[in-house]
């Protein structure tokens, strides 16, 4: 119940970026701020200070003002207020992941029972199809996905996705999990499959469709849906990996792993920029973890005589 | 030039070639000055090591195109003639090297006779003939040297060569065992001939060397320091030259280090955390913004900063929306804060503002800065109330327009602030990061529809065609090509015109070039604001505190073999 | 038992080759790619470039340059970097492959010892305040990214500690164990670190979910009722059905990190591995390296999962079925 009290509060605050940004902060946090100011104590401070010891090389951020009303966290390189950003990142970050595990888990459930129920060639080639995605290097596929997708947009017939949109990171993380989820819901099916109430079903002439619909998929979505919140933890750690490389969420957009990005670029002197969303990274994944075993130990009774998490 | 990976220097400025006439001129400033450095042998020894994090590609002088290995070949070959190993403006002169003197021009500029000299060897024994020099000319047409085309299409021969690079003889090059003489003739007079032999494109190579290109197979050379081995991955190590002993201290020295080691694979800010420790002597990659002010106040002595004349700028496609337009351009060019983007590189001690395309410091550069409120000759601010009106006017509002710049951390962050000062004046800006392996030639490519890119450009030599002529003529523009490296695809052919009258000019009367070179800068910039020039950064190299007498050369920067170690 | 293995090689024959034909069309379907004029260099003429072209048989046909790029991969063994001329893709990996080896060889040590002394911890003491503890502590470890982690662990020891506290980390880079065993390991001994940390979690509380597990069943109350200690029944009965899944688990992820999945440790860490190689020549869209890199990390996820399936078919007639 902590894990969900954790996850509540903090899609709270980030859904509420706008208006802790505007309200609050009167920041843009996508714009570009490189010449501006602000009062800290009273004294106006650029934002992006220039050395004046030694030789005088280097421009630095603000650093933390620990003043909730602006730049709490500092100024990245931008001149922008991190704290509001990380706002923000986190509604990408979680937008991201969530959507990603949501398609996952969709698509992965339907292979995966087809794959387990039908057997036989269907099953031969759904597996084939599996490993070949799970031995792929994801980073090479997402890097030439995002050069393609990321410059010129993707064009499927009436389809139009739009250069910079944050449907492609969804699809390219969705699409590289699909074995991990497709696989052990193969595996239970097979096993369901095996089981004397759907002999039963079979043997009482009700159709594949039918059978899959009514009596197979309510037995898998437990597990579907304890595999949910892990999926959702998984996906923003990859999230954060893929704008690592610069090739996940596009700029100005933040997401929690574009602003690690950003702050690994300042690490040797404003650290909390890199610190922050990464923080806010292992919180969010350890409450959907925790989330998750809670989802399993409801589903399955007897996993509580085993212990909680 | 692009500074990294791709690059093309050449040299000096051979402005005393009178075109037509027979007399035996020089076309290259007989420079008096013979001066060198002075070898001190108690500092002699140790290895040096040098940091990159990405080797330089191949190890063939003929082939490679990057200032990382250009700084090593210039130690370790040798051409005909060379640049002056010297600090100060004298390293962009031309000095004889493996040549006795300053070649005899003749025959209205088109026959250069050289007289090779005698005595010297590779690093592998053998003696250097005029038949490795002969060899070496003809296999730059085998190895498809890139500028084999365009630098060396002048000799006579060439052409065939060109054509059939495996079966290439140079008939225009002639040499004399007998009496050790080169004469090379080539089929119309070449200011810059000189400069391009004096490349390590030129250099001397055995005539056993491969005929294609050697990558991670080190050929041997007669400069001061070999090639011992080379794995893309780890290391590249050179040893010193037994068979190397000093002709021409102005144009080989003697070096310092018995081993110059450069080592790969480690992150920037590693790097500069081991020349912090002393555990490595200098970092070539371009230093981490956030370790700046620490170095600057820590280690102020261990930094070395020097002037280019290299410009930072935004081209804008001529061709397409919105920047077709010319009030569009200009709009962008009242309203991006030239200081904003210095600041992001690092400060005002390191960049400054540039208005014009030729940057300051440059033969035919006047200051003007004719997009700002008001205008004037020094560059005081944006005006993004006027850049909002002009591109209310242009009637380009609301255009989607995409930034393509490179994903490092300074040219991203450049973009990103140009793109968000776009979108303020009324534009849909977004950001395009592509890895430097694929944004160079991807910006040129008419066929990717690149409205505004970011990118650099490295001066050759002192001549204001260099940037003017090459970066924004009509020739310089191939349609649908990944080589065309006039970006903006400007092309307007009475300023075609007036260049050519420049560059005729120049050889005779210099002033009188210069001047119609500036009309011409503004007529391109100010007259049409083809580009957004942004800053003219300067160069700074980070020693090890146990490092030792740094010098830097204009043509090849800092010279790797003349730092002590002991 | 031979006909399921036969099945099991040949279908991993098919995924390494549908893989290597996913990675040359996605090269040549990546705009700006064209290595001829990158590899030709700047104001190359177009005759240069067509050169160049013919000369590393770009100008040929995508079948037939797949084809002709496989043999010299597999039989002639010649196939050279588009990027480094010359350098050769096998060599440059098999002489990147033990620096990944040692990486992933110390950290699964680390990583088993840490992981199954928690596991064994945890479901020994479960329902006290340590099991959760051990659980939670598992969770945030796996929860981090592995390059942030990386980064932080850099800034500590390489940062403004670095004079004190770290004085004794050197710097980044690989020193081989033939050359000095001390350093190799000083060199390692952080990378080791960030690297177990991640796995550690999964495994302590996949061996204490199985361990749990195993203590709920019949024979381990017949072996109470028998009167065996709580220790003998886990270490010597339920610890040993356990191993299953983790031996399993085990065989997974290291295949997959033998194969370069720890690309992000090895670039924060400059370690020249394989992962490293695959980073690089994907940033320079080196496409004979990227292809041997991908072939090598896909043939070892592929073995590790043929060994594993062939190792459950083994014990677990029913699945040869399957």
């Amino acid at each position: 119940m902590a894990g969900l009290g954790v996850l509540i509060f903090i899609v709270t605050i980030c859904l509420l970026a706008p208006i802790y940004a505007h309200n609050i902060a009167h920041t843009n946090p996508f714009a570009s701020n490189i010449q501006g100011s602000t009062f800290i104590n009273g004294k106006r401070v650029m934002l992006l200070q220039q050395n004046t010891q030694g030789l005088g090389f280097g421009v630095t951020p603000i650093g933390p003002t620990w003043n909730f009303s602006h730049y709490f966290l500092g100024a990245d390189d931008q001149g922008r207020d991190v704290f509001a950003r990380l706002l923000y990142g986190g509604r990408s970050s979680l937008l991201i992941g969530t959507a990603s595990a949501l398609l996952c888990c969709i698509v992965a459930s339907i292979l995966g029972l087809i794959a387990g129920y039908f057997g036989g060639p269907i099953d031969w080639l759904l597996s084939r199809v599996f490993d070949i995605i799970w031995a792929f290097p994801i980073y090479l596929l997402a890097i030439s996905l995002s050069v393609v997708l990321l410059t010129s947009g993707l064009n499927i017939g009436p389809l139009h996705i739009g250069a910079g949109s944050l449907f492609l990171p969804i699809l390219i993380i969705a699409a590289v999990f699909i074995p991990y989820v497709a696989r052990p819901l193969r595996g239970l099916t097979m096993s369901l499959r095996e089981r004397e109430f759907i002999q039963a079903a079979i043997g009482s002439g009700s159709s594949d469709l039918r059978i899959l619909w009514k009596e197979i998929l309510p037995n898998a979505a437990p597990s579907v849906i304890v595999f949910f919140p892990l999926m959702v933890a998984f996906n923003m750690l990859t999230e954060s990996a893929l704008s690592f490389l610069s090739i996940g969420v596009q700029p100005p957009a933040a997401s929690w792993g574009t602003i690690i990005n950003d702050g690994l670029g300042l690490l040797y002197t404003r650290p909390w920029v890199a610190l922050a969303p990464g923080i806010m990274i292992a919180i969010t994944a350890v409450s959907l973890n925790i989330l998750g075993d809670g989802a399993r130990d409801a589903f399955d009774p007897k996993a509580k005589l085993r212990g909680s998490i | 030039m692009k500074k990294f990976r791709l690059m093309r220097i050449v040299g000096a400025f051979a402005a005393t070639l009178l075109v037509g006439a027979s007399a035996v001129t020089s076309s290259v400033p007989a420079s008096a000055d013979s001066s060198s450095f002075t070898y001190q042998p108690s500092h002699a020894g140790g290895t040096l090591k040098l940091l990159a994090s990405t080797a330089g590609g191949t190890l063939d002088p003929q082939v490679n195109y990057t200032l990382q290995y250009w700084q090593l070949f210039q130690a370790s070959y040798d051409g005909l003639l060379s640049f002056h190993k010297v600090s100060g403006q004298s390293s962009f002169d031309v000095v004889p090297d493996l040549a006795t003197a300053l070649p005899i021009v003749s025959n209205g500029g088109k026959t250069y006779t050289f007289t090779l000299r005698k005595g010297i060897k590779f690093s592998n024994g053998a003696p250097v003939t005029v038949n490795d020099v002969k060899a070496s000319l003809e296999r730059l047409f085998k190895v498809s040297n890139p500028n084999a085309g365009s630098w060396y299409a002048g000799i006579v021969g060439a052409t065939a060569c060109l054509a059939t690079p495996a079966t290439c003889t140079l008939s225009g090059v002639v040499v004399d065992p007998s009496t050790n003489k080169v004469v090379i003739n080539l089929t119309t007079p070449d200011a810059e001939f000189a400069d391009q032999l004096a490349t390590p494109f030129g250099s001397v190579l055995p005539a056993t060397a491969p005929s294609k290109d050697s990558g991670t197979t080190p050929i041997p050379g007669t400069g001061a320091y070999y090639f011992k081995s080379y794995n893309p991955n780890t290391k590249l190590v050179m040893l010193r030259n037994p068979n190397f002993k000093v002709w021409s201290a102005a144009a080989q020295p003697q070096g310092y280090p018995d081993e110059i080691d450069q080592v790969f694979s480690n992150t920037p800010e590693s790097e500069v955390t081991m020349v912090e420790n002393n555990q490595a002597n200098f970092v070539f990659d371009p230093l981490p913004s956030d370790r700046l002010s620490q170095l600057s106040s820590k280690y102020a002595n261990q930094l070395h900063v020097n002037t280019l004349t290299a410009i930072w700028y935004m081209p804008m496609n001529v061709n397409i929306a919105p920047f077709n337009n010319k009030l569009a351009r200009e709009a962008v060019n009242y309203a991006i804060d030239k200081n904003a983007a210095v600041k992001i590189f690092g400060g005002s001690k390191l960049a400054s503002p540039v208005c014009t395309i030729l940057p300051p410091g440059f033969p035919g550069h006047v200051d003007s800065c004719p997009f700002q409120t008001p205008a004037g000759s020094t560059y005081s601010g944006p005006d993004l109330a006027k850049a909002k009106a002009l591109v209310k006017q242009s009637g380009t509002s609301g255009a989607a327009v995409a930034i393509v710049a490179t994903n490092d951390t300074v040219n991203a962050a450049v973009a990103q602030y140009a793109a968000s000062v776009l979108n303020q004046i009324g534009y849909k800006a977004t950001v395009k990061l592509l890895s430097a392996n694929i944004q160079f030639n991807y910006i040129q490519n008419t066929k990717n529809k690149v409205q505004i890119s970011l990118t650099q450009w490295y001066q050759d030599y002192p001549q204001a065609s260099d940037f003017l002529k090459i970066l924004l003529s009509c020739s310089q523009f191939h349609p649908g090509s990944d080589n065309s490296i006039n970006i903006s695809g400007f092309c307007n052919k009475s300023i075609d015109a007036e260049m050519a009258t420049a560059s005729t000019d120049m050889i005779s009367n210099p002033t009188a070039g210069n001047a119609l070179w500036s009309k011409i800068d503004q007529a391109i910039q100010g007259g049409n604001a083809v580009w957004a020039p942004l800053f003219t950064p300067k160069q700074i190299d980070f020693v090890s505190s146990g490092t030792g007498n740094y010098q830097f050369s204009k043509e090849f920067y800092m010279y790797v073999d003349q730092l002590w170690v002991k | 038992m031979l006909a399921f293995v036969l099945r099991r090689v040949s279908s991993a024959v098919l995924v390494m080759f549908s893989i290597s034909v996913l990675v040359f069309l996605i090269f040549f379907a990546t705009p700006g790619v064209d290595p001829a004029a990158r590899i030709a260099g700047r104001s190359a003429t177009p005759q240069i470039i067509a050169q160049v072209r013919h000369a590393f048989g770009l100008d040929r046909a995508l079948p037939i340059r797949y084809g002709i790029m496989m043999d010299h991969l597999f039989f002639k063994q010649d196939l050279s970097s588009y990027v480094n001329i010359g350098a050769k893709v096998v060599p440059q990996i098999l002489q990147a492959a033990p620096i990944t080896i040692s990486l992933v060889l110390g950290a699964s040590v680390l990583w088993l010892l840490v992981g199954i002394a928690g596991g064994i911890v945890a479901a020994a003491n479960r329902g006290k305040f340590i099991d959760p503890l051990i659980m939670f502590l598992g969770i945030a470890a796996i929860s981090v990214p592995a390059y942030w982690l990386g980064e932080v662990v850099n800034l500590i020891t390489q940062g403004g500690l670095h004079h004190s506290i770290f004085s004794w980390v050197p710097s980044s880079g690989y020193v081989s164990i033939f050359q000095n065993p001390f350093e190799w390991g000083l060199h390692l001994l952080f990378p080791w670190l960030t690297l177990a940390s991640l796995y550690a979690g999964i495994y302590a509380r996949v061996l204490r979910a199985e361990l749990v597990n195993a203590l709920n069943e019949d024979y381990v109350r017949t072996a109470r009722a028998k009167g065996l200690s709580e220790r003998r029944i886990l270490i010597r009965h339920a610890f040993r059905c356990s191993l299953i899944s983790i031996v399993s688990l085990f065989g997974l992820d290291f295949g997959a990190l033998i194969g370069g999945a720890a690309l992000l440790t090895e670039v924060v860490f400059g370690l020249p591995g394989v992962g490293l190689l695959t980073y690089s020549s994907l940033q320079n869209l080196d496409l004979p390296v990227i292809m041997g890199c991908v072939m090598y990390g896909a043939f070892f996820v592929v073995l590790a999962n043929a060994v594993v399936d062939i190792g459950y078919a083994f014990l677990d007639p029913r699945v040869r079925v399957a």
